[in-house]
């Protein structure tokens, strides 16, 4: 099963990709957490510590392809990817990184497409952390995806650009058997708003998450997220996500 | 050639044999096990990979020297490592059959990796020196208790898969020393001997070509073709790589080409080639010459590393890459003549190439080759000095000598680059250009305004001082008038000056095609 989850930077996507990975992994560790979005940092919130990148592979790959005489270049792009998946406590952790350089990805991507295929089918779940540009859906690296959780907080932007994910959704055409809405930061006025706005787009609502102090508190010491108390409403509420992932989904 | 024999194993080296055929496998065997990822607390050991020295080798021996279905096992065995640990890996195979040679050793060691992969609870990755190993601590649980095994089930896939293979016979080393010692010795001189045969390959010893069509989603009508002697224009694929893709999937964006009848050996021109390209392309056009500049060249689709340009006013082609951000003597910078030449087009007058191409022994065969280069960028010129004939490393100019056309002149005269005397195409000696003709110095570069009757802007004439391509540029259409081949097309930009109007242009020695020229009167706002 890919859960892809998205929504505008700052919202809590990444908080809630983190804790996804937490709960999950404590049931089954065929997982694979992707980190898909360069301007998050899904290894901090998870408290790993990642060298390399599937971006850094790809450059090197461009540069030293010339050299590689008759060796099979899929093979070699595999040994390396397979070098940077990062081996957590529960979990395999993929971070894409960088997007491309200048220049002609074509050969380059074709091969990873092919990769990551064969890579992502032995996993049971795979989490991954997108920005809100689906680069990687709509690049094909990332074939398809299973559910789509868009996090938005109660803002306009964080609204608006919740709408613009599912628009891309359906225009990428990736098979999703259900995209939903986690709302996070809101109070009771701001649940009525967000309500309306999935009414209105067809969106169904997962959670709300309440504003947490806690989480503020962690996201300022830089702590990752399994430094939360079982009692914070958040890490309460994303576990029953979670649930619903393994038992009623499943 | 490296001579291909049997290791030796050194005398008291702790050795296992198993003979014959194995009955049964304690794991499955099965093609949906590929890409299976055996994480680390699931691993019972790593074999070879990031920390260990490490190889795997195919060599073609005769008949009479391989033993069938036998399995040494030198070194430390699957039950008597440590969980956990990671040991030193080296895997020989001795192939023979009727029908085998050395070339195709790389091809029969590439399987390896399919093979093992096909075998339940053990991870291979990469190649040649670089293999990666793991096995399952299940796969242990269930009874895998010997290199021998896993032997044994790779090379049961080998004969039935690839059935030219009469005999089999397998060497798994994890001592240390000797795994150092069969890499230093053996392996990579043969890995060696295997990549300078990529430069010994050419068109003629093959009898298919392949096609790439990755960019077609942004150039419908580019088809790259490559050859031996020409990768792709991306710089990502070579002849083996087509040839790999199109194996495993024919009917992908690699397609096999077969070459057809040679229809001009300079130009590298064949008719399966052009059957390709004019299906491929819709119709778009019907020849490709692989070697040549400015007959049929090849379509540039946009990807390519480096890009080639004509300057007529030197009659020599300058080579400038995608990382160079300085406008080319033309006047160009890359981005601008990547405009006008990707998008699958045949440009006569530009050529994207890859970096690789340079390496090639043809070169550009038709138009002289590196003795028509007269230009390229220092990182460029770098990256491709060893491929440079010798002769002509001084004399090829970068921006450190000429940053315009003029100071290129100045230096080719300087350094007599063959352009100025004629360039002699090495492949049949023919002479393919004239050289420059005498310089007329009858026009200043620069005109000082006269005052006309129109105002200056309303007219806009460009001339060039008189010898080389002039360049006119009226109101409405650009015209290129060239000095060179009369069948050329040539494309030119417009140049941006503006000259004054009233001076006088004089063409000397030139044939001029001019297909329509309009000369209106500038309207008045």
């Amino acid at each position: 099963m890919i859960i892809a989850v998205a929504g505008k930077g700052g919202t809590g996507k990444t908080l809630v990709s983190a804790l996804l990975i937490h709960f999950i992994s404590k049931k089954n560790s065929k997982l694979l957490a992707v980190d898909a979005d360069p301007d998050s940092n899904l290894p901090e919130a998870l408290g790993v510590k990642v060298e390399k990148t599937l971006g850094a592979v790809r450059e090197l790959f461009q540069v030293s392809r010339d050299e590689m005489g008759t060796m099979n270049k899929e093979q070699w792009l595999e040994g390396k990817i397979y070098e940077v998946v990062c081996e957590c406590d529960g979990y395999d952790l993929l971070v894409m990184g960088r997007p491309e350089g200048e220049g002609c990805y074509c050969f380059a991507n074709s091969l990873l497409r092919g990769i990551l295929k064969k890579l992502m089918r032995h996993y049971d779940y795979i989490v991954v952390d997108s920005e809100a540009g689906l680069e990687h859906f709509s690049r094909k690296t990332i074939d398809s995806a299973d559910y789509v959780i868009i996090v938005t907080d109660s803002s306009k932007k964080g609204l608006t650009t919740a709408k613009r994910i599912k628009e891309l959704m359906a225009e990428l055409k990736i098979n999703v058997k259900d995209v939903f809405l986690v709302a996070n930061k809101v109070n009771r006025e701001a649940m009525e708003k967000i309500k309306k706005f999935a009414d209105d787009e067809n969106l169904k609502i997962l959670e709300f998450l309440p504003y947490d102090e806690e989480v503020v508190k962690i996201d300022v010491e830089g702590l990752p997220v399994t430094a939360l108390s079982e009692n914070s409403e958040v890490y309460k509420r994303v576990k029953k996500i979670v649930d619903f992932f393994l038992e009623v989904v499943a | 050639m490296v001579e291909r024999k049997k290791v030796e194993i050194p005398a008291g080296a702790k050795v296992k044999v198993s003979l014959g055929p194995e009955e049964s496998f304690p794991f499955d065997i099965s093609p949906m096990y590929e890409g299976e990822r055996i994480r680390k607390q699931d691993m019972f050991v790593e074999l070879g990979g990031p920390t260990q020295v490490k190889f795997e080798l195919v060599m073609a021996l005769p008949m009479d020297q391989v033993e069938d279905m036998k399995v040494t096992v030198v070194g430390p065995d699957l039950d008597e490592m440590e969980e956990g640990k990671a040991y030193p890996y080296g895997m020989i195979y001795y192939v023979a059959g009727s029908k085998i040679e050395t070339d195709l050793e790389p091809v029969i060691e590439r399987r390896n990796h399919d093979f093992q992969n096909y075998i339940q609870g053990y991870m291979h990755l990469n190649q040649r020196y670089d293999i990666w190993i793991r096995i399952s601590k299940d796969s242990v649980k269930k009874g895998l208790k010997s290199l021998a095994q896993i032997a044994k089930a790779t090379m049961m896939l080998y004969k039935n898969e690839l059935p030219f293979i009469e005999k089999i016979e397998a060497v798994y080393i994890t001592e240390k020393d000797l795994v150092e010692k069969i890499l230093k010795e053996v392996a990579m001189p043969i890995y060696d001997e295997r990549d300078k045969r990529v430069e010994m390959l050419h068109d003629e010893d093959v009898e298919e070509f392949y096609s790439c069509t990755l960019c077609q989603s942004f150039a419908p009508t580019n088809v790259c073709i490559v050859s031996p002697d020409r990768p792709s224009l991306c710089g990502a694929i070579t002849w083996f790589d087509g040839r790999a893709a199109a194996k495993v999937d024919p009917e992908g964006p690699n397609r096999a080409v077969p070459k057809g009848q040679l229809i001009d050996p300079i130009g590298g021109e064949y008719s399966g080639v052009n059957d390709f390209a004019k299906r491929e392309s819709g119709g778009e056009y019907s020849k490709i010459k692989l070697h040549s500049f400015f007959e049929y060249p090849h379509t540039s689709c946009g990807c390519f590393e480096t890009i080639g340009f004509y300057m007529p006013e030197v009659d020599g082609i300058g080579f400038v890459h995608r990382g160079y951000p300085n406008p080319a003597p033309n006047g160009l910078t890359f981005s601008t003549m990547a405009g006008q030449t990707g998008g699958g087009k045949q440009t006569i007058g530009f050529l994207g190439v890859g970096v690789a191409y340079f390496r090639s022994k043809k070169f550009l065969q038709a138009d002289g080759g590196w003795y028509r280069v007269v230009w390229m960028a220092k990182d460029l010129k770098e990256r491709v000095k060893n491929y440079i004939p010798e002769e002509l490393r001084n004399k090829i100019a970068t921006e450190e000598d000429a940053k315009t056309l003029d100071e290129l002149k100045e230096f080719l005269k300087k350094v007599n680059h063959p352009v100025v005397t004629g360039v002699v195409r090495p492949v049949d000696g023919k002479k393919i250009t004239e050289g420059w003709k005498e310089v007329v110095k009858e026009v200043p570069p620069v005109a000082k305004p006269v005052e006309v009757a129109k105002p200056a802007e309303a007219a806009p004439a460009v001339a060039q001082p008189a010898v080389q391509p002039a360049v006119v540029q009226p109101t409405v259409q650009p015209v290129a008038i060239q000095p060179v081949a009369p069948a050329l097309q040539l494309f030119q930009l417009p140049q941006p000056t503006v000259a004054p109007a009233g001076i006088k242009i004089i063409v000397k020695d030139a044939k001029i095609t001019i297909d329509k020229v309009i000369i209106r009167r500038a309207e008045k706002k």
